[in-house]
């Protein structure tokens, strides 16, 4: 393989809240050491818990948020510390498809001035040639043309989110974030949405960062997918190895909570305890310690690391390896030692 | 959600369609507007204000009278009288009303057009009477005892015999004889002008630094709140006194002081609403495609600050009239001959125990045009407001 699309390299994105004044702030640690590549083409499903950091990291790529430490490699180049002004090439190559197809669309601006604004911002052709692309994208994301005159609060979620694609794919980016692009939609919209989301990608050579906390989903459009808690990714592998395989209880914990449809599948109950930490005060050593069953004290002390346990597949547990061998069916000694 | 079969996720068929789009709802504009023309009291004071304006800035032109013309025989004359009418051996009648409070007669004709002031005859100082010929008649006026009378030769009292407008004077004329009508509409033009330059003033003033306090925020935001926090605080009469150092008129030091104090307002409501809006995810959709901040503020967040703007905008208005007519009333304001109401209030309370019909129309005029421009804001922040009635 070549060269990565993006690639993020302990990238942290901390939150100072406010506080009573002299009184030292606390740091909310949302994105808390994040390394991960993006090849070309590919769609990377990212899921966890709300809270986890999604967003947050998601928006961080963008440079929605000013990155804490870390670095963002975007094609080569450095953009992590980029000045808003040199980000002009990041800007149109790299998108984003928001959550919420209400808020994401300006209430007061015609479908086609959103659609067109990112052709506006970019200098790209005329106003003639602008309206020309407009209702060519209407097309590919199958609203009529008459659209453009209209205002976003006449349409449906479901054809307010493809306004919102439309929006992202005007440029013909090579990067789109989609931060949860289904899950404020109606279960028999989901599907068409996805769907459109996969040709386009055939179609324009998009790769897709997906994030959602819909585990039944993301297996259907991922190509590899990470799991995030609390600000890390604590595993990742292709799609069909994680289902197949996986090896941090965190990843078991979420996988036994849906019915899975592989019946051979491991389905040791492993049941998460209590709630998630807040990330203002992340436990030491193993993040997920303390809603681990398998929790021992070297995890208190020392913090996996994401090692491969093989074939590419990387986990963040001490256990990894006798977990993923169990999830093969072989007996490890660590059964006897849960019960 | 998590209990989606992964057969959902199969590919719909190639004929299959989206679903349908709904015909085309009332845009936000039309659903304003009809919101808007169903509020009554919005609409009688859109038309209120609209005549207001026509009759300030053409009404002047239509009438006879100048608002600087003083005829001081015909002094403080009411807007309407109870007649008399005295008919001669001769048969001619001449018709006239006694104005009560500066013992004078005036004649007029049938239809309540002054004609003039009648000259009587020597006053008697002593005993308080003066009479007045009309061919062989002779009626004595006695203000030796208040109210006073007309009385006949015999002694018996002459009685009015009816009353009529004043057709030559419509709301009479002032201490100085000039017509009130016309001075009420050039004193309308003026506080109307005042109100709209201040509140245009204050409309970019404080759009301009609110917009740009709301969308920097952190540091600069809160030197430019506490900057417009000391500008609050300047008494504003002090503020314009120390002005009309600088410029000559009283007129635009008013309008610079109202100008460049009452924008903070403006000011503080946008701050908020931009406070609020600018981590609506359209704004971060606009900033991941790159726009500038001057984009971002002008074409995303100041279209959707509009409604509180404008209902700002109208509530600006009725202060801004109301602070010009008291800055006139103690003085402040626009120099004589000019009239703005505040100073027509003030002449007319100058002359208030004898004549207090004089303050009745520019008490009336700022009255009803603050009642106007309240209920029009008042109209304008519930049809714009998003949440009522959707
Ligand atoms: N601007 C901010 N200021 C302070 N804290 C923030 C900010 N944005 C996010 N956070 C905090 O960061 C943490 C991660 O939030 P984030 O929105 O990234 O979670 P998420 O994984 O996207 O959750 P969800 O599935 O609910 O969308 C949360 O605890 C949140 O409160
Ligand atoms: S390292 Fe320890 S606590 Fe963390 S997931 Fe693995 S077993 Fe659980
Ligand atoms: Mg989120």
């Amino acid at each position: 393989m070549t060269q990565p699309l993006l690639q993020l390299r302990d990238l942290h994105k901390h939150f100072r809240l406010p506080a009573a004044p002299f009184a030292p702030k606390p740091i909310l640690r949302a994105v808390d050491g994040v390394d991960l590549d993006l090849m070309k083409g590919e769609t990377l499903g990212l899921v966890g818990e709300s809270g986890c950091g999604k967003s947050t990291l998601a928006r961080t790529v963008i440079r929605l948020h000013e990155p804490t430490s870390g670095s963002i490699v975007f094609d080569g180049q450095e953009v992590g510390k980029a000045p808003e002004g040199l980000l002009g090439n990041f800007r149109r190559r790299v998108q984003m498809i928001f959550q919420d197809p209400y808020a994401s669309l300006n209430p007061r601006m015609s479908v086609g001035d959103l659609i067109a604004e990112p052709l506006e911002i970019a200098g790209v052709g005329t106003p003639a040639e602008r309206r020309k692309k407009v209702a060519g994208l209407l097309d590919r994301v199958g609203l009529p043309s008459d659209s453009a005159q209209r205002f976003a609060h006449e349409f449906s979620g479901g054809q307010r989110q493809r306004i919102g694609i439309a929006r992202a794919i005007a440029l013909e980016p090579d990067l789109v974030i989609c931060d949860e692009p289904i899950s404020a939609l109606d279960v028999s919209v989901q599907a068409q949405v996805v769907n459109m989301l996969e040709d386009l990608q055939a179609d324009l050579g998009l790769t897709y960062l997906f994030i959602t906390h819909d585990l039944s989903m993301v297996r259907h459009i991922s190509d590899r997918i990470g799991v995030m808690y609390l600000g890390k990714i604590v595993e990742l592998a292709s799609s069909a190895d994680l289902y197949h395989r996986p090896s941090h209880p965190y990843t078991r914990a979420l996988l036994s909570a849906i019915p899975v449809p592989d019946p051979e599948a491991a389905r040791a109950v492993e049941p998460m305890q209590g709630e998630i930490p807040s990330p203002i005060d992340i436990p030491s050593g193993c993040r997920f310690r303390t809603r681990c069953p398998l929790a021992t004290e070297l995890c208190a002390k020392v913090e996996p690391q994401l090692t491969d346990i093989g074939g590419g597949h990387l986990a963040a547990c001490h256990f990894a390896g006798e977990l993923a061998q169990q999830a093969n069916g072989v007996r490890a000694p660590l059964q006897e030692r849960v019960q | 959600m998590t209990d989606i079969s992964p057969e959902m996720w199969a590919k719909v068929p190639a004929g299959e369609k989206a679903a349908p789009i709904p015909p085309p709802a009332p845009t936000y504009g039309q659903e304003v507007r009809r919101r808007l023309w169903a509020n009554k009291p919005a609409v009688v004071s859109i038309v209120f204000i609209v005549l207001l304006v026509i009759a300030a800035f053409f009404g002047p032109y239509l009438s006879p009278h100048t608002y600087f013309k003083q005829d001081l025989k015909l002094a403080n004359i009411p807007p309407f009288f109870e007649t008399y009418a005295v008919t001669d051996g001769a048969g001619e009648t001449t018709r006239f009303f006694l104005n009560a409070s500066n013992f004078n007669l005036y004649e007029v004709d049938a239809e309540g057009n002054m004609l003039g002031l009648l000259r009587g005859g020597r006053k008697d100082m002593i005993k308080k009477s003066q009479p007045y010929e009309f061919g062989d008649q002779t009626l004595t006026l006695d203000y030796s005892k208040l109210p006073v009378r007309l009385l006949l030769e015999d002694g018996s009292e002459v009685r009015p015999s009816g009353w009529s407008w004043n057709r030559t004077y419509l709301f009479g004329t002032d201490q100085l004889g000039r017509d009130i009508l016309v001075r009420q509409l050039y004193g309308a033009q003026i506080s109307l002008t005042v109100a709209f330059v201040a509140t245009l003033v204050n409309f970019f003033i404080g759009v301009f630094y609110g917009g740009i306090a709301g969308y920097m925020g952190g540091k600069v935001d809160a030197v430019m709140m506490r900057f417009v926090e000391i500008i609050s605080t300047i008494p504003l009469t002090l503020y314009v006194v120390l002005l009309m150092v600088v410029f000559d008129s009283g007129l635009l030091s008013i309008i610079v002081a109202i100008g460049s104090v009452f924008w903070v307002d403006m000011a503080r409501i946008v701050r908020g609403q931009i406070l609020s809006l600018k981590s609506q995810d359209y704004v971060a959709a606009a900033r991941t495609m790159g726009a500038s901040p001057a984009r971002i503020l002008t074409r995303h967040l100041l279209p959707n600050s509009i409604g509180p703007i404008i209902v700002t905008l109208t509530m600006l208005i009725p202060s801004a009239i109301f602070i010009e007519s008291f800055m006139s009333f103690i003085g402040l304001g626009v120099t004589p001959p000019l009239a703005s109401w505040g100073s027509l209030t003030s002449e007319a309370v100058e002359t208030l125990r004898a004549y207090p019909h004089q303050l009745f129309f520019p008490a009336a005029a700022i009255s009803l045009t603050m009642f106007a421009f309240n209920f029009l804001g008042d109209g304008l922040r519930d049809a714009l407001d998003p949440r009522v009635g959707r």
